[in-house]
This record gives structure tokens, C-alpha cells and sequence, in this order.
């Protein structure tokens, strides 16, 4: 067995220990007997096991898929180790329309919610692309525009939310980044997206390493640079909006799926993308059942704790980075 | 044959109170409250009967007749009295500690202080249910309730969750008024299946209330805010502690176009607002009054001169939005007029 597959093993191996712990661990925690007996029979703890944990597992799998593969995406194209989602302003464009379309229209079908979500993150992608369009900036320079749009769309929601001061408490929570009430309903919008775009970037992944070779360098080799980039940069934004939508702004997962998984696995794409997908899985799952039970049956966002981890190594990135 | 004087007399409570209802829906409020004491004289005139027939018949009777209630997701039916309700909001606890029953569980946000004492007092222990916000669905499954009253405003996008476990009432407790949460707790009375207990509580209550508007006779304005080093927020009349200040018969400063039951209220909305009396609600120690008081232009304050700035605790006048906390908030502002 390959360095490689052995890798890729593990790390599913540890995705299923993960989850079978996260499926009997909470404010009652259960024997994996009684579990696995559940999951198949069901039983006096349906609700918790196959109504509860179980959809609340799966959500945060593929939440944190949808992440890391966005930031292996944009991290791609822009060839810049800040790029992700999150701090590019993706997920703040995404959760600015989600939130404000929550708090106006709090009937909207959760069908729908994806939808305002990509319309969201494609309006602040626009915006980014707006500003680059004059002057060609560098990859350092790209990054802060990102910030820049990313802290205009926070101000943004922070107005919103004074304006509805009452759902406040409510709105916060979510734009942390919570799977707090989150069943099978929210399953379904979700997937689809997935099962479309992640095999898709995997097609993109030859033509996403010899991009990295450089613009001209592609193109001689056969690369519509331009088409990539769009094609690329529209998969990214809509996976992570969709997984904006269905639990708000978990943030640093997009950053830090891609950079464990390159520190691994190395830089080409095809391998990176796996690997990734898997530790962002394992990190939004890891940060859900962590929040459900460090002070149960008190809840902690899930992003709260994702941003303990993201947000040291993104200064630390910033750090090493700080030649350019 | 008791049996059918039993329902008799329950019909003609119910008749009642749907013209009660009419009443508030015309916003007539002094109607309403005198068509409730006449209920309360025709229920006292056979309290003894009523009491034999309770005695006797009030289990059959509370398992035969279905209740069917309208809440704010439609219509509930209750087959048979609750006996294990978890309530996700302190509204609710206050509705069932004078119906007292005790709830198995309330979302507290994990500290027990959060609920007032007059209501802590009246109901037996229960579990945490996790926070208001996020309520654990884990932990309400767990207690195995039989009906949930949840906030139709929190917790909308957890109903369908929620009816999975128990059957589910909701109604409004996050921003209700004082006049919206006697519907809901006479609601959650029958819902428990204690309405004449409730209602010989609310007639105290009512005589509470009534005995303090007639005393208070004042033209002062009265204000209530809650406040923390983030700033200030001021409860307008549409907000619980506004509306039952309302209900005392006395003048609020804010104007009454605004229709926000909380207004972020900055120093110079202050001034403007300029009350002459102001309860407070202290989230942190150290608040934007500290800061406040160090204007010159503090000086030019009512409440600078009357020292009329009182501070009050904030889950009586700003979490417990029920029937205990408004008498709470009455006897407190009560204590302060008169001293």
C-alpha cells in the first residue's frame, strides 16, 4: 500500500471512529450496542439516534466537504495560501443574503435557502472580481481586497441585525456557524450540490495543477486558463454558500482542509482533493460534537470552535507569508 | 349524572371566555375585566357544587373531553392532561407555577437564578433544557414530555423537531405584551387542565392591579431600559415591563408612533427621552451610565435632580415576561413611588 492510500485510509477510518462516537456521546450517552441496535431497529431512542445525532453527523460531513473543497478550489486558481472562501468574503456575501432573507421572510422554505445563499456568494464574488478588474493586483494585495469585501459584508449584516434587534440572539448564533437544529430536511438541499461539483473538481484538478505552473505556462499546455478560472471559481462559490445556507458562516474550514491536506499529501491536486475533503469533514464534525458536549445540554457554536483552531494558524500563515 | 354538570358548568366557562376574548380583541380592556369578575361571581355562587363535582368527577372528565387549543401554529389537540411539560421559555414556567404544576424541564440557560423566585418557588426541580436559544432536543427527548410550549419565535425552525417528540404549543414570549401573555396563560391553563385555579389566581391578580392603577395617579413618565457597557435599550409600551407600566395607568416618554418593543437608545436619545423616572436592568457591572454620568450634560437630567434612577433586577423585568413578574414589577415601582 501507497503512502497515499494509507493516508486516505486513515483518515476515513478515523471519519467513521469519529462518527460512531459523536453517535453515542451527548447529553445521554449511549452503549454502541444500544446504537448500532437503534440505527437499525430503532427503538425508545429513535428520536435521538436516527432523528437527532445521525442527520446532525452527516450534515456536518458534508458541510465540511463542501468547505474544504471550496478552499482547495480557490486556493487553486488564486495561488495564494490565504485564499478561502470564508476570508475572501464568499461566505459573508452568502450569509448576508441568507440571514437577511431569514430575518424579512422567515417562512422561506429551506429548499430555497441555498438558492439565496449562491446568489449571495456570487454577488460578493462579483463585487471581488469588480475591483480586480482595473488593475490586476498581486496575490498579497487579492487577499486583503478580500478581507476588505469580507469586513463590508460583516458591517452589512451587523446593520441588519440592529434593525431586527428582537431576532437577534437567533441570528448571531447562526452566522457563527451552528448545526443546531438541523434534521434530514436540510440534508436534501444540500446534496445535490455536492454529488454535482465535488466529482467536478476532481475533473478540474489536472488543469488546476498546471495552472499553478503559471498562467502562460498552462495555456501552452493546452489549459483555457480563463474558462478554469471561471468554471473553478463558480464551483467554489456555490459549495460554499450551500453550506453557508444550511449552517451559517462556520469559519477557517476552507482555509486549514487544504493546507493539512498539502502538508500530506503534497501539491498535486488530484491527491489534494480527497484528503482534504476528509479532514474538512473531520474538523466540522469533530467541532459539532465537541459544542454538544462540553457543557451539555448547554450548546457552543460550532464555529466558535473552529475558529479556535483556524484563527492562530491563519496569523501563523500570515507570518510565514510576510515576504510577499 | 354529575358528570353532565361537570361539562354544564366547564361550557359555560368556555362561553365566556370566548366573548372574553371578542373584549380584547376590541381592545376594550375595562369590559373584559369586569365580564371576568362576572364569571368569577356566577363560579362562586356554586363553588361548593363545583368543588363536589371536581372532586368527584374532575379525572373522568379531564380524560373524556379532548381539548382542542389554538396556538400560533394552529390547532392542538390535547387528549389527556399533561403531566411531564418542558417549556423553552420563562413565560411559560410563570403560566404553569399558577397553575401550579410543576414542568419537568425549562431551557434556563443552564443557571437556575435566571428564573424569578415567586416562580421558582411554586414549581418542584426540573432540567435544564440547554439555553433559550439553542434548547438541546436531545435533552428535552430524554425527559420523555408529553407537551413542549415552545417560543413561536426562537424556536420556529425546530417545530417540526419538537412535535417529533411531544405535541407542541407555541406562542409568542420573546417581545409579548402583558395583555397577549393573560390569552396565552389562560391557554396553557386549559391545556393543563387547571382553569378554574388560574382564574381565581388571575382575580387576584386583577385586584392586584386594579388596587395599584387606582393609587398610582401621577403625570410623571416612566421608563424602563435595560443596560450594559454595549449600551442602552430602552422597553417601549409594546414590550412586557412597557405594556404592564402602561396597564398601571402611567405615561411612558417614548412616543407612541414607535412600534420596536426595544429601541437602542443612545446618550442623546436619552436626553431627548429625558424621563422622569428610569428602572434599570443591569446585563454587566460596569454600563454606559458610567459613562454617561460624566457628561455635563447628564446635569440637565429629570432623573439627575429627582434621583429617580432606580436600579431593578433583569430577569424580573426583562426575562420573566409573566403574570408574577408584572406583579413584581408593580409592587416594585409601588415601593419606589411610595416609600
Amino acid at each position: 500500500m501507497s503512502r497515499y492510500n494509507k493516508i486516505l485510509a486513515i483518515s476515513f477510518v478515523l471519519l467513521i471512529i469519529l462518527s460512531v462516537i459523536s453517535l453515542s456521546l451527548g447529553v445521554k450517552s449511549l452503549t454502541l450496542e444500544t446504537v448500532f441496535n437503534t440505527v437499525i431497529n430503532g427503538g425508545d431512542e429513535d428520536f435521538i439516534i436516527n432523528q437527532y445525532r445521525l442527520p446532525r453527523i452527516i450534515i456536518s460531513i458534508l458541510v465540511g466537504i463542501g468547505l474544504a473543497v471550496s478552499g482547495v478550489l480557490t486556493q487553486g486558481i488564486i495561488r495564494n495560501p490565504l485564499a478561502s472562501p470564508d476570508l475572501m468574503g464568499i461566505s459573508g456575501g452568502a450569509g448576508l443574503f441568507a440571514c437577511s432573507s431569514l430575518l424579512i421572510w422567515p417562512e422561506v422554505h429551506s429548499a430555497l435557502l441555498p438558492l439565496i445563499a449562491i446568489l449571495g456568494g456570487f454577488s460578493a464574488a462579483f463585487l471581488i472580481w469588480l475591483l480586480n478588474h482595473f488593475n490586476h493586483p498581486s496575490p498579497a494585495r487579492l487577499a486583503l481586497v478580500g478581507i476588505a469585501v469580507s469586513a463590508f459584508l460583516t458591517s452589512c449584516i451587523n446593520f441588519i441585525l440592529v434593525l431586527h434587534p428582537v431576532e437577534m440572539n437567533s441570528a448571531m448564533i447562526w452566522l457563527t456557524g451552528s448545526l443546531w437544529g438541523r434534521n434530514w430536511d436540510y440534508i436534501w438541499p444540500l446534496l445535490p450540490w455536492l454529488i454535482i461539483l465535488v466529482p467536478f473538481s476532481f475533473y478540474l484538478a489536472w488543469s488546476l495543477d498546471l495552472s499553478a505552473l503559471g498562467e502562460e505556462t498552462a495555456t501552452s499546455l493546452g489549459v483555457n486558463t480563463e474558462c478554469l478560472q471561471v468554471l473553478a471559481l463558480s464551483s467554489a462559490v456555490a459549495l460554499a454558500s450551500v453550506s453557508v445556507a444550511v449552517c451559517g458562516t462556520i469559519g477557517f474550514v476552507g482555509l486549514l482542509a487544504p493546507h493539512l491536506a498539502r502538508l500530506l499529501v503534497g501539491p498535486r491536486h488530484k491527491l489534494i482533493l480527497p484528503i482534504a475533503a476528509l479532514t474538512g469533514a473531520l474538523l466540522v464534525l469533530s467541532a459539532d460534537t465537541l459544542s454538544r458536549n462540553l457543557a451539555p445540554p448547554l450548546e457552543m457554536p460550532a464555529g466558535v470552535l473552529t475558529a479556535v483552531l483556524g484563527a492562530p494558524y491563519f496569523i501563523f500563515l500570515l507570518y510565514r507569508y510576510k515576504g510577499w | 349524572m354529575g358528570c353532565f354538570k361537570a361539562i354544564d358548568r366547564s361550557q359555560l366557562v368556555v362561553l365566556a371566555k370566548t366573548k372574553k376574548t371578542n373584549e380584547i380583541k376590541n381592545g376594550n380592556g375595562y369590559h373584559y375585566r369586569l365580564l371576568f369578575y362576572e364569571v368569577i361571581m356566577i363560579q362562586r355562587s356554586t363553588l361548593l357544587l363545583s368543588i363536589l363535582f371536581i372532586a368527584s368527577f374532575g379525572v373522568c372528565s379531564a380524560q373524556i373531553q379532548a381539548i382542542e387549543l389554538e396556538h400560533d401554529k394552529g390547532t392542538l389537540v390535547i387528549k389527556k392532561t399533561p403531566s411531564r411539560i418542558v417549556v423553552l421559555a420563562f413565560s411559560f414556567a410563570d403560566a404553569l407555577a399558577i397553575a401550579d404544576v410543576s414542568p419537568v424541564g425549562i431551557a434556563d440557560d443552564g443557571d437556575i437564578n435566571k428564573l424569578i423566585p415567586s416562580v421558582r418557588s411554586r414549581i418542584g426541580t426540573w432540567q435544564s433544557v440547554g439555553s433559550r436559544y439553542q434548547p438541546s432536543l436531545e435533552a428535552i427527548s430524554s425527559l420523555k414530555p408529553d407537551l413542549i410550549i415552545a417560543d413561536s419565535g426562537r424556536h420556529q425552525s425546530i417545530y417540526n423537531d419538537l412535535m417529533a417528540i411531544a405535541p407542541t404549543l407555541m406562542f409568542k414570549s420573546q417581545g409579548v405584551t402583558y395583555r397577549e401573555n393573560l390569552q396565552i396563560t389562560q391557554k396553557i391553563a386549559k391545556a393543563v387542565n387547571k382553569v378554574d385555579l388560574v382564574n381565581s389566581r388571575l382575580e387576584e391578580h386583577f385586584q392586584l392591579m386594579g388596587r395599584l392603577k387606582a393609587k398610582f395617579k401621577s403625570n410623571d413618565t416612566f421608563q424602563f431600559a435595560v443596560i450594559s457597557d454595549k449600551g442602552m435599550w430602552a422597553h417601549s409600551p409594546d414590550s412586557y415591563a412597557g405594556s404592564v407600566i402602561a396597564e398601571l395607568g402611567l405615561n411612558s416618554p417614548i412616543d407612541s408612533k414607535n412600534k420596536n418593543a426595544y429601541i437602542s437608545t443612545g446618550f442623546e436619545q436619552f436626553i431627548k427621552l429625558n424621563p422622569d423616572w428610569l428602572f434599570v436592568g443591569k446585563y454587566t457591572n460596569r454600563t454606559v451610565l458610567d459613562k454617561w454620568k460624566e457628561s455635563p450634560l447628564w446635569k440637565l437630567l429629570k432623573i439627575n435632580k429627582s434621583k429617580q434612577l432606580i436600579s431593578v433586577p433583569i430577569n424580573e423585568w426583562s426575562l420573566a415576561s409573566g403574570v408574577l413578574s408584572a406583579e413584581k414589577i408593580a409592587l416594585e415601582i409601588e415601593s419606589q413611588i411610595q416609600p
